[in-house]
């Protein structure tokens, strides 16, 4: 039967037992005084007969087998009924319970979306990657055709093996309608959706060839992602064994995936597309001019990760000497194998974020706690009630239930709020986390999170309320019913209880409290460190450059230089210039490493216009920036920063002395170039690493015959310097982008300080929200002591009366209060001190500037804690110092 | 449902499973009413046996939960409703159980008190 067919009969069935006791006594009846028996003394003896009917129906309902929801339900309307009694009571035990378990929702959103992500891949727990790398694995290569073609016939731990590439450049689905959409195009290998065991939607897909994962029936085909499809293609069915063209190049369709599917899982937002990578005997070479590919493989069931490490350890030692180049063979000396879902989140999000969910575990406690410490006041209060219903037979089990289903009903209701705020808050924050953390918050909810809340639920509910409810039931009934007032013998025991779950509060209270000010002094530090630039007014836009078109043109001379001269006419522009990347852009960096006069020098390089200099202020240290002098026929000059000159220099102290260096060629044949220059330039990654050496070329002196870089294949960040808003110049920009080239419209528009901003990334995003956590556990801590030392007043009255009484001065009275609160603070404090100190460890990897166990930090949070609390201590002093003699002994 | 079922066997006291017995004996001979039930088992034990209400009527609605017996309301002669409870084809099994188990008892303290 179900539960709701059981609720709604149960009202009949009860009536019905009602109607057969009666008929019952009625029957009973007629049939004594059928007998001759007077009607009072029939209606006597019946009565005597049948006993106690309200206990018998009782008993009979019991035997129904389901009183159990019958009383569930009874506790429940009970419940309500004291929570409409006492508004006030239950709106604070709501809201706080609501702000401990909405952000604990919040934060566990987060972290299911970004680390407990279910993978759009059949059994997606068998998928592993496998790069080869030197000793630092951090570097790793991806694998050659040929070392992964050995890899596939020898290994044994793999169902198959896949690979995948990106395309070269930038892809564009192209022709059509004139616009050209950027999307995110991939090489792969046939077997590859076949092994992440996806089909798709429509079309065949590509079919692989037996027995080479190389070869494939279907060539020139692509397979398009669903919203590839529905974006370029307005989702018509027809496109299967259409042409279409992707970067210039036309391929045949020959499916389409279903919604959501993506390869590699990076929420590229315009989607991808696939296309086979077709490989030839020109594939099977080693050599600098290689495609290195990032294999996927399927573990077979049972093998564990460790043995596939092992046998694929012992295969590598066989690859490895193909290589005769001992720098190439050290580079790829193992192997490792990874779960592929493993390497989505790095190292230092995944620690961060699981930090803030034990800071959002602590804030959830705390207000446990609060709401223990609440639910405790309140059983004092209601120690006659229980008592009463204890006189009146109800046994010690009935009451705990009661209790505890009035702590689940309370609890219940904090929950629907506080999966409201959690939700409001994953989308104010959702759209800066999305970017860092490259998840997709669109769907909020799923069973995952439901889950936990329903757990936090109850176990909230169950901390809180257990104990206070257990020692509601165990109080003895007697003296609760004699005595009828407030002042009672357990108080005190009660108290110190009470007082010991404050000092915990505080001690937790502190904990986030010294996280929060660790951040925020890093955050400070992070603000004020000297940029060396200028950030103001500048407009960047991170160029999406079709690289196809610019193959074997001169991109400087066809696009930049007129791009440059039309933005540089635009109202507003003082100054437009290029560079590769702008400081702290992120977007994309150039390393080389190339001998220089018999000595090997790493330095990262910069491609860049004469006018970024003055657009960004970079401030010269010695000789002169590139200038209008400086042109394709001119003698190649090279501008470095300090780093550079501190490293290679002659003299390494004088920056003067590396100009006239000559570091490169850049070209084969060409004379070397000159140092001309050295640039401050502080902070080009991040703000918090010190710069790298770096070698800044103007653009123009790099030509298609340029053998040190090709400018054509690589993304370049346009800055320009404006009198405007920038807000009001990013759209003109964006015109005179798209009128150079369709597909420069879809280039990604900044301005400088917001990339510095953004730059301070995970640790602003932690900080944040470690406000929010230690601010509210702040006001939780005070209410808590407030909470206490007002009761704890209320109830002494009499004690108080009688101490002024007998000559006691007022300021005794609220020193007597104040030093119940100091003494909860100082051991809160204490103990809070030491958990502070055991768990700033965690934070070490996003503090800057600051000691992750700095001592000032510690005292200043600890000393607001302290402040704050005796602030709450404050007001019930007060009320204590006041007490009228009379009143309070007259009361009693 | 099959736990409590076991719970409900292993709490059965001599009394109690005799009673829920000789119910189901009483039902044998046809469907009665409560009161009727009541009366018949004091007729039929020479006024010996006086069940009370607040074990009849638990007895009877906890078999009719385990389906031995069943349960309508209907008139009476004397045009009055009531609940009137027959066995079922389960409840008549299980009185023959309750039966062998009654007499293979009886037996037992038979034999230990003629010892």
């Amino acid at each position: 039967m179900s539960l709701w067919r059981r609720i709604f009969r149960m009202d009949a069935r009860k009536s019905d037992l009602d109607d057969e006791m009666e008929t019952h006594r009625r029957m009973a009846m007629a049939d004594r005084v059928a007998r001759g028996e007077p009607e009072d003394a029939a209606r006597a003896a019946v009565e005597h007969e049948m006993g106690n009917l309200a206990l018998a129906r009782d008993v009979t309902r019991e035997a129904w087998g389901w009183v159990w929801l019958e009383w569930l339900l009874q506790d429940v309307r009970y419940a309500l009924r004291q929570m409409k009694r006492s508004r006030g009571f239950a709106a604070t035990v709501i809201g706080t319970l609501a702000l401990g378990i909405g952000a604990a929702t919040a934060m566990f959103t987060v972290v299911d979306h970004v680390l407990l992500r279910q993978l759009p891949y059949k059994d997606a727990e068998q998928l592993v990657v496998m790069s080869e790398h030197g000793n630092d694995p951090r570097f790793n290569n991806g694998a050659s055709w040929l070392d992964l073609a050995q890899w596939r016939a020898a290994s044994h731990s793999f169902e198959d093996l896949a690979f995948w590439n990106g395309m070269e450049g930038r892809s564009y689905v192209t022709g059509g309608t004139g616009s050209a959409l950027q999307i995110n195009g991939l090489q792969v290998s046939p077997n590859l959706f076949a092994l992440l065991g996806a089909k798709p939607a429509l079309g065949p897909g590509f079919i692989a060839e037996p027995p080479g994962f190389g070869a494939v029936k279907n060539t020139g085909s692509i397979v398009l992602s669903h919203t590839v499809w529905e974006t370029a293609f307005a989702g018509n069915k027809g496109i299967i064994g259409s042409k279409i063209r992707i970067n210039d190049t036309p391929y045949t369709v020959v499916g389409v995936m279903p919604t959501g599917f993506q390869f590699p899982y990076d929420n590229y937002p315009a989607g991808q597309v696939w296309v086979v990578q077709q490989l030839s005997d020109s594939d099977k070479k080693l050599g600098y001019d290689e495609s290195f590919y990032s294999v996927i493989g399927r573990l077979r069931s049972g093998v564990t990760l460790k043995a596939a490490q092992a046998e694929m350890a012992t295969i590598q030692e066989q690859v490895i000497q193909r290589y005769t180049d001992p720098q190439w063979r050290a580079d790829r000396i193992d192997v490792s194998v990874q779960r592929y879902g493993n390497t989505l989140v790095n190292a230092d999000i995944r620690k961060a974020l699981l930090a803030l969910l034990a800071a959002a575990g602590v804030l959830w406690l705390i207000a446990s706690v609060n709401v223990t410490n609440l639910l405790l006041a309140r059983s004092t209060a209601r120690q006659r009630e229980i008592a009463m219903r204890g006189a009146l037979g109800a046994s010690r089990g009935r009451v705990l239930q009661q209790m505890m289903v009035e702590g689940l009903v309370l609890s219940g209701c904090a929950s629907v709020l506080g999966i409201a705020l959690a939700l409001v808050a994953v989308r104010v924050t959702g759209s800066v986390a999305s970017t860092r953390l490259n998840v997709d918050f669109s769907t909020h909810l799923n069973g995952t999170i439901l889950g936990a809340l329903c757990g936090l639920t109850l176990v909230s509910a169950l901390l809180s309320c257990t104990w206070p409810a257990w020692l509601a039931v165990r109080a003895p009934i007697e003296p609760a019913l004699k005595q009828g007032g407030q002042q009672t013998g357990a108080g005190r025991r009660h108290n110190r209880m009470r007082s010991g779950l404050v000092a915990v509060e505080v001690a937790m209270s502190l904990t986030l409290l010294v996280a929060c000010g660790l951040l925020l002094r890093t955050i400070y530090t992070l603000r004020h460190v000297p940029l060396g630039y200028r950030t103001d007014h500048i407009v960047v836009a991170n160029l999406s450059i079709p690289t196809y078109r610019y193959t074997d043109k001169n991109v400087a001379t066809t696009l930049y230089q007129p791009l440059l001269e039309r933005v540089q006419h635009l109202h507003g522009v003082q100054m437009a210039g290029m560079m590769s990347e702008v400081p702290l852009g992120q977007t994309f960096n150039i390393m080389l490493t190339l001998s220089m006069n018999g000595r090997m020098v790493a330095a990262g390089l910069k491609p860049v216009t004469p006018q970024i200099q003055r657009i960004f202020g970079f401030p010269m240290i010695a000789g002169r920036f590139f200038d209008d002098q400086d042109t394709p026929t001119s003698e190649p000059v090279l501008v470095v920063n300090p780093a550079f000159s501190r490293e290679y220099a002659p003299d390494k102290h004088d920056p003067q002395s590396i100009l006239g260096t000559e570091v490169w060629s850049l070209k084969k044949g060409a004379p070397k170039a000159r140092v001309i220059g050295v640039m401050d330039d502080q902070r080009q990654r991040t703000i918090d690493s010190p710069s790298q050496p770096e070698v800044e070329v103007c653009l123009c002196q790099l030509t298609t015959s340029t053998n040190l870089y090709q400018p054509s294949t690589i993304a370049m960040d346009l800055a320009v310097r404006t009198r405007m808003p920038t807000s009001e110049m990013i759209p003109e920009i964006r015109a005179a982008l798209k009128q150079a080239s369709p597909e420069l419209a879809n280039s990604t528009f900044s301005t400088m300080d917001q990339i510095v901003e953004d730059s301070y990334g995970s640790q602003r995003l932690a900080a944040h929200l470690l406000e929010i956590f230690g601010g509210s556990a702040l006001l939780l801590c005070v209410a808590g002591l407030y909470g206490l030392l007002a009761y704890v007043v209320s109830q002494r009255t009499r004690e108080l009366g009688v101490r002024i009484a007998l000559g006691a001065q007022r300021s005794d009275l609220s020193r007597l209060v104040l030093r119940q609160a100091g003494t909860m603070l100082l051991i809160g404090v204490a103990v809070g001190t030491g958990l502070a100190w055991a768990s700033a460890r965690l934070l070490r990897g996003f503090l800057y500037g600051v000691q992750a166990h700095d001592g000032w930090t510690m005292a200043s949070a600890a000393l607001l804690l302290f402040l704050c609390g005796m602030l709450a201590a404050y007001v019930p002093a007060r009320r204590a110092a006041r007490v009228n003699p009379m009143e309070a002994l007259r009361s009693e | 449902m099959k736990k409590e079922k076991e719970t409900y066997q292993n709490r059965i006291e001599l009394l109690q499973g005799t009673l829920d017995m000789l119910i189901l004996q009483t039902l044998q001979w046809g469907a009665q009413h409560g009161y009727g039930i009541s009366q018949a088992l004091r007729s039929r034990s020479s006024e010996v046996l006086q069940v009370e209400t607040g074990s009849l009527y638990p007895a009877l609605h906890r078999m009719e939960r385990y389906k031995w017996i069943a349960a309508d309301w209907r008139k009476t002669e004397q045009n009055q409703r009531a609940r009137y409870y027959r066995i079922t084809a389960e409840g008549r099994r299980q009185l023959a159980s309750e039966r062998t188990r009654w007499s293979g008892m009886v037996e037992a303290i038979a034999s230990i008190l003629e010892a």
